[in-house]
């Protein structure tokens, strides 16, 4: 990170030098600088002699703050047969701990006027607390005490894999569009750990031990794994000495090796159909696309801004407006650590068939790697990220969402901006050669739901 | 954080919530006449109506609005409630002048074109057969249908397969007609703008309004269910259900709604609650377990909805039924109390955390026909709440013995299982999952 202006610098030492003189060294973090973060705020990074980072962005624009933890653990880490562990992890966090009986984390929380939630991903798990700007010292001592002092036994486990059972129903097994991300993501990676559902397959879940989970947690619920990003309205000296005083006796952890094989290119297209009691058929693509960190994530965020965000952009224009194949067409490029998926979804309308959407689709493909896009489509595109950006930050929960995200991702905090800043500057060029190097039919994965009704008939 | 302002523009009540900590504006604008219009045989017409006018404002077409939007970074979303219709957007500061024209042009000056029209029918077709994939949304519809049987809530905001066709262009114009004017629009903006500017915003967007002063009709008074019924969705290849209890809740005008929903709130608004720890934490039935309490013009369903697998249906049923006879027999405690009105007034803070949410809350209170404050006094009403009012607010508005239980699974699965847990059932449908009336 930057080294900031002296005034701020030397301001921090001071609140350093204080809390020295105050708590055991393993409990002073040092201060590592700041960045802007947007027009009016900034963030500014601390870390811990376990190796706890703690990111703070003082805004006081309403009585709040947002407190998450970041824990550089996600599905990518899980090993064949353990699938879904650390989503099951993220549930258990809830459970008891030496000081807090069952259900006392969330009503202590909820007494306090805090909002609590939880997400796994890819990459990472994340834990938020939003909560009242008088209830910092509680939501320090709660998230701390169960990273500390979790306890794993047998019962709670059984039923929390109950809970998780019920999810994946709810989330993929009943639901079509689950399960074809589902099956996409399966026929479309091979060796990277992306294949794997961040749920789990259901034997995967049905098979978990207590053990497995102490196993894990002990594995990667370490400080030196974890960031803390605090936005909003606290006192900064209180936040230093309350998350050190709670955090900083922890031992770091020796955090495992990730032990992962990259995927292979693609040489040859892959189909997969599903059939679902549904009215019509759906169209899923899968084209392998960049990571987060490669230099054309921009480009290709942009082309599926031109291709698919709005009624006005070429697909839903062609597919849900002018032809009327279409009642939703959808797009999205993976934001994760390594290269993930472009994905490209259509819903068909009554008695149109997932092939003839894929011949519109293709040829607007087709299109924008023959064509350059038009200045004006480039620049709506750029009108809509900005505001996606601006829109996503109202709210300190927000702004620490999308700080973790970046920190745990990129090590860069402040990224959305640069990346915002660095869209604006992209030309038709740049988005030219962007789908010409991704959206090739041979690196792509096709899965095609068809109706059960139709098929009966 | 600043305060909301409150003032009228041409008649029309206007509520500003400043905030320059980012350069967008936000604009709600609510239109005081919802779904609850619709006629008998034209569900889904005041829905039908406001996106035909934000898809042809100022004749435009529909292509060269959402270019125009794009280019100015905003957003423009349409909406129709039972009570309101909401268009609501947010806009790049510097693009006010122009978002501000196009919105007036939305509301003063759609060509509601017959093409267009005929589109919007098709594509509400594919739209409304799409919503057959989720499970939840067929429980829930199926729910308002038998329990407000009758009632204008009974019907689908969206319409049905069946109604489409009776949207003719001749209906969705004299729609249009009567239920754009100035007397039945209120205004909520947030953002970086000042009062100046917001008046003068305000004035562009509602000065070429019709000055009729008609008004919705308020709709009667919903009847509650004959005794307990159920009504089953038939999908087939369901491992899950979707269920929705629903029974009569209060109003917000009722002296003891705040009450009840205090008591709402222990039973099923939260993890700690009564539902969630039986269903969930002490059971692993259903990821989720949750009870709400929403409020209207008149007075609406508290709905309980849990997902439990279809082998855990039934029993999973008679629990929601013995926690709420519970419920309305015991009370609450007081601890229970206490802990939800600390809940409740303290999370008050992220109900009023940015601009957009102060505005939009005052906008909810106008639209419901509150006083415009009525949300500034919300925390002391809440901690005002005692123990024998709550406990009288439950046992005064809610009747366990008249229900409707919806559940959206496979059929001949479950049907003997949910009756044989449902004490007092007066009656069994089941509806096939693509029904044209759902």
């Amino acid at each position: 990170m930057p080294q900031i202006s002296n005034p701020l610098l030397k301001k921090r030492q001071v609140l350093v030098q204080t809390i020295a003189a105050q708590l055991p060294p393993a409990c002073v973090p040092e201060y590592l600088g700041s960045v802007p973060f947007g027009a009016v705020l900034r963030v500014e990074r601390w870390r811990y002699p376990n190796g706890l980072t703690l990111l703070s962005c003082e805004d006081d624009c309403a009585p709040v703050f947002s407190y998450h933890s970041w824990v550089r653990v996600g599905s990518r880490h899980e090993r064949p047969t353990k699938t879904g562990l650390a989503h099951l992890f993220e549930h258990l966090m809830f459970g008891e701990t030496a000081e807090l009986g069952q259900g006392d984390y969330d009503r202590l929380l909820e007494e306090a006027g805090a909002e609590n939630n939880a997400s796994t991903w890819l990459d990472f798990t994340q834990y938020t607390v939003n909560a009242p700007a008088g209830a910092l010292s509680l939501v320090v001592k709660l998230e701390a005490e169960r990273l500390a002092h979790l306890q794993l036994v047998d019962e709670p486990v059984a039923r929390e894999k109950d809970v998780v059972a019920n999810e994946r129903r709810y989330r993929v097994d009943d639901d079509i569009e689950g399960a074809t991300s589902e099956l996409l993501w399966k026929t479309a990676f091979v060796r990277h750990p992306y294949r794997a559902p961040t749920i789990g397959w259901m034997e995967d879940i049905e098979g978990f031990t207590t053990e497995d989970c102490r196993e894990f947690f002990k594995a990667y619920y370490a400080p030196n794994n974890l960031c803390l990003v605090v936005v909003g309205d606290f006192p900064l000296r209180k936040l230093l000495e309350l998350v050190g005083k709670a955090y900083g006796e922890l031992p770091s952890g020796e955090l495992p090796v990730e032990d992962l094989w990259p995927e292979l290119p693609q040489s040859e297209e892959r189909r997969a159909e599903l059939t679902k009691p549904t009215p019509t058929e759906k169209l899923t693509l899968g084209y392998h696309g960049p990571a987060l960190g490669d230099a054309e994530h921009g480009a290709v965020n942009l082309l599926i801004e031109v291709l698919c965000a709005g009624r006005a952009s070429r697909l839903v224009r062609r597919l849900v407006h002018d032809e009327e194949l279409a009642t939703d067409v959808r797009a999205f490029v993976g934001p994760f650590r390594d290269p993930g998926l472009i994905e490209i979804s259509a819903v068909a309308r009554e008695g149109v068939t997932a092939e003839r959407l894929l011949a519109s689709i293709d040829d607007e493909l087709e299109r924008i790697k023959r064509e350059p896009v038009a200045s004006d489509e480039l620049e709506r595109a750029q009108r809509r990220t900005e505001l996606g950006l601006l829109a996503g930050l109202d709210t300190a929960d927000g702004k620490a969402s999308t700080l973790g995200f970046y920190e745990t991702l990129l090590g860069r905090p402040a990224a959305a901006f640069e990346r915002v800043e660095n869209w604006q500057r992209l030309t038709p060029s740049d988005l030219l050669r962007a789908a010409r190097r991704f959206f090739e039919p041979q690196q792509r994965t096709v899965v095609c739901v068809r109706s059960q009704q139709e098929a009966n008939t | 954080m600043s305060q909301c302002i409150r003032f009228e523009v041409a008649g029309v009540p206007v509520i500003l919530a400043p905030s320059a900590a980012l350069p967008l504006v936000h604009v709600l604008v609510a239109r005081r006449f919802g779904a609850t219009t619709d006629p008998v045989d034209g569900a889904g017409l005041c829905r039908i109506a406001a996106r035909l006018a934000r898809r042809t404002a100022g004749g435009r077409a529909l292509p060269a609005i959402e270019e125009g939007l794009d280019r100015m970074g905003a957003s423009l979303v349409t909406d129709a409630g039972y009570s309101t219709v909401a268009f609501n957007g947010v806009t790049l500061k510097r693009s006010l002048g122009a978002y501000t024209e196009l919105l007036a042009d939305l509301l003063v000056r759609p060509s509601l074109d017959a093409n267009e029209h005929e589109r919007l029918l098709r594509e509400a077709r594919a739209e409304l057969l799409e919503a057959r994939d989720s499970d939840r949304a067929l429980a829930n519809r199926a729910l308002r249908q038998t329990l407000f049987a009758g009632h204008p809530y009974g019907r689908s905001v969206s319409g049905t397969l069946a109604s489409l066709p009776s949207l003719t262009l001749e209906r969705v114009r004299q729609h249009h007609a009567e239920a754009t004017q100035r007397s039945q629009f209120a205004i909520a903006l947030a953002g970086d703008l000042d009062e100046a500017a917001a008046r003068a915003l305000v004035l562009r967007l509602v000065s070429d309004l019709p000055d009729g002063q008609s008004t919705a009709p308020r709709p009667p008074e919903p009847k509650a269910p004959t005794g307990r019924q159920l009504v089953l969705v038939d999908k087939p290849e369901r491992t899950q259900t979707q269920i929705y209890l629903g029974l009569l809740g209060s109003h917000v005008e009722d002296p003891d709604h705040l009450a009840l929903h205090v008591a709402a709130t222990v039973f099923g608004g939260s993890f700690s609650s009564r539902l969630m720890q039986a269903v969930r934490v002490e059971r692993g039935w259903s990821y989720g377990a949750y009870a709400s309490l929403p409020v209207d013009q008149v007075r609406q369903a508290m709905t309980l909805w849990t997902f439990p697998k279809a082998e855990d249906c039934a029993p999973c049923v008679a629990l929601q039924l013995q926690l709420l006879e519970e419920l309305v027999d015991k009370g609450l405690t007081q601890r229970e109390l206490t802990g939800a009105r600390r809940m409740l007034s303290r999370s008050h803070a992220f109900a009023i955390d940015t601009a957009s949410k102060r505005a939009s809350l005052g906008l909810d209170a106008l639209t419901l026909g509150l006083p415009a404050d009525y949300y500034d006094h919300y925390v002391e009403r809440i901690n005002a709440v005692q123990l024998d009012e709550a406990n009288a607010a439950l046992r005064a508005r809610l009747d366990p013995s008249r229900l409707v239980v919806a559940v959206t699974g496979t059929a001949e699965n479950l049907r003997s299982g949910l009756e044989g847990v449902i004490p007092g059932l007066t009656s069994t449908q089941v509806l096939a999952y693509d029904s044209d009336t759902l």
